[in-house]
């Protein structure tokens, strides 16, 4: 085999105490490998408390091919510590390679240590961690650095690179602190070069990132969707952030307050979540873009403010990243157990917008989208993001800033409008238009009682209905406007090539399983779709980003495409499969997890499997 | 002009006069901020004197209409913004004051107040008054205080006198009331102050005092609840008790005397505390971020 059509695609996870540097190596190791052309998806799983030895894994994806899921089992295990790492053995492929400390400080019972723990087949090199960290700088610290020196030496990534990565790493630390890293790192290197007997076959030499050479040089952002929901609302314009600290949202918080002063807006760290959605709800009265971000406890107390967004339809952001639940739940988890809460939560007949990215790239889209919707139709929209996207780490292309339109939305009233203004105009679209404080003939009176088209009090039968209608009509136009579903598989070849219903108009081929997905489980639903493929099971896979209003007619012709229909979703009932089986009317299979850990592409192939 | 004048000339000249006086009265108007819809308030309610005293407030203080923003929570307080003809928003049970404080961040240019009953400011939105007024939100804020919840009819508030007979405790309130002065000097209100239903040239003056300075104004206004509280906050205990305030301030932003004053003087009425130095929020963000 030629080495430019070698292809190598690996989990590595590094396995450690909470305050070891294990997120630390992972951080560093997905730059470097970013940097050196690779494709990479990184995942930190650690504990709630801050500090007391908790277990934290840095899981890394690296490809030189496209990644649609961050992989369930690991290739490469390092542990920095052997209990945890012991009780990460199951999530070890069996032929992995597992890299661990053969000179602890306190040595393991025999049975106690990992190496003992692992399975026969496993490849286990031993590195002297802590005695080359000891070596090194005089201390244990860098044993993750010493790993690190490994990794490299094993896999044949470039010394010199890795070096500087590490230097640019610490960069603004002292130098003694810079030393002492890449001095373990070197150790660590020199170490394994010359006493590991390499008997596995991995190897990154010669292998570069896919696509094009301009692609291939292009500079990538690496960059977690928290980071990139809060660079999509400052390209979209936002001017106004209310929040409250809950992981995993608060990053959001933590950036914009940094960066909204530069744009001329302004941050306000509230008392509560109902405070938080109020402000939000009163500037964005006030006409202009904002913005609030939660999880599940905080989204519980902003339900009572949404239905005050839609009623006296004030525009209004809701970030809801989704985490174990329910109440105070599993804080560090990902989990997709929100849906129900934001797409039917609250009281009365509330029609709202719900969007959810369906990875770390289309998190800006989506941002962008939902700033754009919540002003032009003057509602709420809530973001559904799930701790996997808010943390998780990937390198993208620089998303393209938004267009004027999307800059620009709210549609103000004219001069006829003007003459006896009627804020609250019944309209075909269900848009009114709307006028913002300081305009003088466009006074009006906003409330969430039931109103006439001045927004005076008016509870008549006929009132409330004709209000009611007017704002329920505005999901047309959202959908109209809503990016199409995305289809992959549906004629059986073009797996992998993200494709729109309207696309498959011209066959009328079936496929076995139709696999319906949203939100983060979409990019594993569309892997696993094209890894069936080549065992011969055909499959399609359909994963819309707009989850309310839903786009129903193109998920009925989806579905009258598939002989069976499979949901893989990470919550326990499988709420999108009920709302799903409500719209096509037929069973579906459910795939649920409340594992914590993102859904896996082999999960949902194994389903197919069985099906 | 002798009135009972009958010649010709005086005659034009007396209705040339009135035209005049009344186009100045018009022209002076504050009714002008009355919007066209009749209060839904029980005949006798006290808020009618708290209305009359904002629009004059606002009238003496020239503001555009378009430019005012009174943002209301729930209760018989809540319908204030529909009465007042500007920009209003009634928002939700207990929560003006984040709405309001929302809308002056986003909108500095506007003149904001949050208006909200006792029961709505107090019960409910209770959380919020204390970090508004430590954050120093440029924002007037009016307590419509009748120490009962109204529109339900008749319930304990947060203000309601220890063993009053209520709807929701005919045998007497087992609840301390709170001292909603007390609070907001606690909280750290840079502006505090008390005005009576009953005294409109009174409420006149400290709703503008409040509305001119520049940070979080406190405002509570005595006023009774004819139609659910016939015992103790009634228009005749109100008058028989209500007093300008007696404070020996040492000067105005003396915290031991205005606390000393709201402890003592449950009926006095007037300016218990102003730090007029103090940077509202939006100036001490720009002060952190030049």
């Amino acid at each position: 085999m030629k080495i430019s059509d070698r292809q190598m695609n690996i989990v590595i996870e590094i396995c450690g105490s909470a305050g070891e540097g294990t997120i630390s190596a992972g951080e560093i190791f997905s730059r470097f490998m970013s940097a050196q052309g690779f494709e990479i998806m990184s995942f930190d799983a650690y504990p709630a408390e801050i500090r007391g030895f908790g277990k934290c894994v840095a899981h890394t994806r690296v490809s030189s091919t496209p990644i649609y899921s961050p992989g369930k089992l690991a290739d490469v295990l390092i542990a920095l510590n052997d209990n945890h790492a012991i009780s990460q053995l199951s999530a070890l492929k069996k032929d992995g390679i597992l890299i661990y400390d053969n000179q602890p400080p306190k040595p393991h019972e025999e049975d106690k240590s990992v190496v003992a723990q692992a399975d026969a087949e496993t490849i286990s090199y031993g590195v002297p961690l802590t005695m080359l960290a000891q070596k090194a700088a005089g201390n244990a610290r860098g044993r993750n650095m010493v790993a690190l020196g490994a990794v490299t030496a094993l896999f044949h990534l470039d010394r010199d690179a890795f070096t500087d990565s590490i230097k640019e790493r610490y960069g603004k630390k002292k130098q003694i602190v810079i030393d002492a890293n890449v001095n373990s790192f070197l150790e660590g290197f020199d170490w394994t070069k010359e006493h590991i007997d390499k008997t596995d076959d991995i190897s990154f030499e010669g292998l570069t990132r896919p696509g094009t050479p301009a692609q291939q040089t292009k500079e990538k952002l690496i960059i977690n969707g928290n980071q990139l929901v809060a660079k999509a609302a400052l390209d979209a314009d936002l001017k106004f952030y209310a929040g409250y600290p809950i992981t995993p949202a608060t990053k959001i918080m933590e950036i914009l307050s940094k960066e909204l002063p530069k744009h001329g807006g302004a941050l306000l760290q509230t008392e509560d979540e109902i405070s938080a959605i109020g402000a939000v709800i009163g500037a964005g009265y006030g006409g202009i873009r904002a913005m609030t971000g939660t999880s599940g406890p905080g989204f519980a107390l902003m339900t009572e403010f949404t239905g005050l967004s839609v009623m006296a339809e004030v525009p209004a952001v809701i970030i809801d990243s989704q985490r174990g639940g329910p109440s105070t739940g599993i804080p560090t988890k990902t989990e997709q157990s929100d849906f129900n809460a934001a797409v039917f939560g609250g009281t009365g007949d509330c029609p709202r917008v719900v969007l959810a990215p369906t990875d770390t790239q289309s998190c800006y889209d989506a941002t962008v989208l939902a700033l754009y919707i919540a002003e032009k139709y003057q509602t709420l929209v809530v973001l559904l993001l799930d701790f996997f996207l808010s943390n998780s780490i990937r390198n993208i292309d620089a998303p393209q800033k938004p267009a004027q339109k999307m800059l620009n939305a709210n549609i103000a009233p004219d001069a006829a409008d003007l003459t006896d203004y009627q804020r609250y105009k019944i309209t075909d679209s269900g848009i009114s238009p709307r006028t913002i404080p300081g305009t003088p003939d466009g006074m009006f009176f906003a409330t969430g009682l039931e109103h006439d088209a001045l927004g005076r009090p008016n509870y008549t039968d006929k009132g409330h209905l004709a209000m009611t209608a007017k704002r329920f009509r505005k999901h047309a136009g959202v959908l109209n406007e809503a990016p199409a579903p995305v289809i992959s598989g549906l004629d059986g070849s073009s797996a992998g090539t993200d494709t729109k219903m309207s696309d498959y108009s011209g066959t009328k081929k079936m496929v076995d399983i139709g696999v319906i997905s949203w939100g983060s489980s979409a990019g594993a639903a569309h892997e696993a779709v094209m890894t069936a493929a080549g065992e011969g099971i055909t499959g399609a896979a359909f994963s819309s980003m707009m989850l309310s209003p839903f786009p129903e007619n193109d998920l009925a012709a989806f579905a009258d495409r598939c002989k069976k229909i499979l949901i893989p979703e990470l919550n326990y009932t499988g709420q999108f499969a009920d709302f799903v089986t409500k719209i096509i009317q037929r069973p579906v299979e459910r795939l649920t997890f409340i594992t914590g850990r993102p859904m896996a592409a082999e999960d949902i192939v194994e389903k197919m499997r069985e099906m | 002009m002798d009135m009972a004048s009958t010649d010709m000339t005086a005659d034009t000249d007396r209705s040339l006069y009135l035209d005049e006086k009344l186009a100045q009265v018009q022209e002076k108007d504050f009714l002008k901020y009355r919007s066209p819809d009749l209060p839904t308030w029980c005949p006798g309610c006290g808020y009618f004197g708290i209305m009359d005293a904002f629009y004059k407030a606002c009238r003496e203080l020239d503001l555009p209409h378009e430019n005012i923003c009174a943002v209301s929570g729930i209760g018989c307080s809540g319908r204030t913004p529909i009465f007042i003809n500007s920009y209003g928003f009634h928002t939700l049970h207990g929560r003006s004051i984040p709405v309001a404080t929302g809308l002056k961040l986003a909108r500095e240019d506007l003149t904001v107040f949050a208006m909200a009953g006792d029961g709505d400011a107090l019960g409910i939105g209770g959380g919020h008054l204390p970090h508004a007024a430590r954050k120093n939100i440029d924002i007037t804020f009016i307590l419509f205080d009748n120490a009962i919840y109204g529109l339900t009819k008749g319930q304990s508030s947060s203000t309601t006198p220890y063993e009053m007979k209520t709807n929701s405790h005919p045998v007497g309130n087992p609840d301390t009331p709170l001292n909603p002065i007390k609070l907001a000097l606690a909280y750290g209100s840079s502006f505090v102050a008390r005005g009576y239903a009953g005294d409109p040239e009174g409420m006149k003056a400290i709703i503008k005092a409040g509305t001119l300075h520049k940070g979080f104004s406190f405002i509570q206004i005595l006023t009774p609840c004819v139609t659910f509280d016939k015992a103790n906050r009634t228009w005749k205990a109100l008058k028989e008790n209500v007093c300008c305030l007696n404070l020996h301030l040492p000067a105005p932003d003396n915290m031991e005397s205005a606390m000393r004053a709201a402890e003592n003087e449950p009926y006095g009425v007037g300016i218990f505390f102003q730090d007029k130095v103090r940077p509202s929020y939006q100036d001490t963000l720009r002060m952190l971020n030049a």
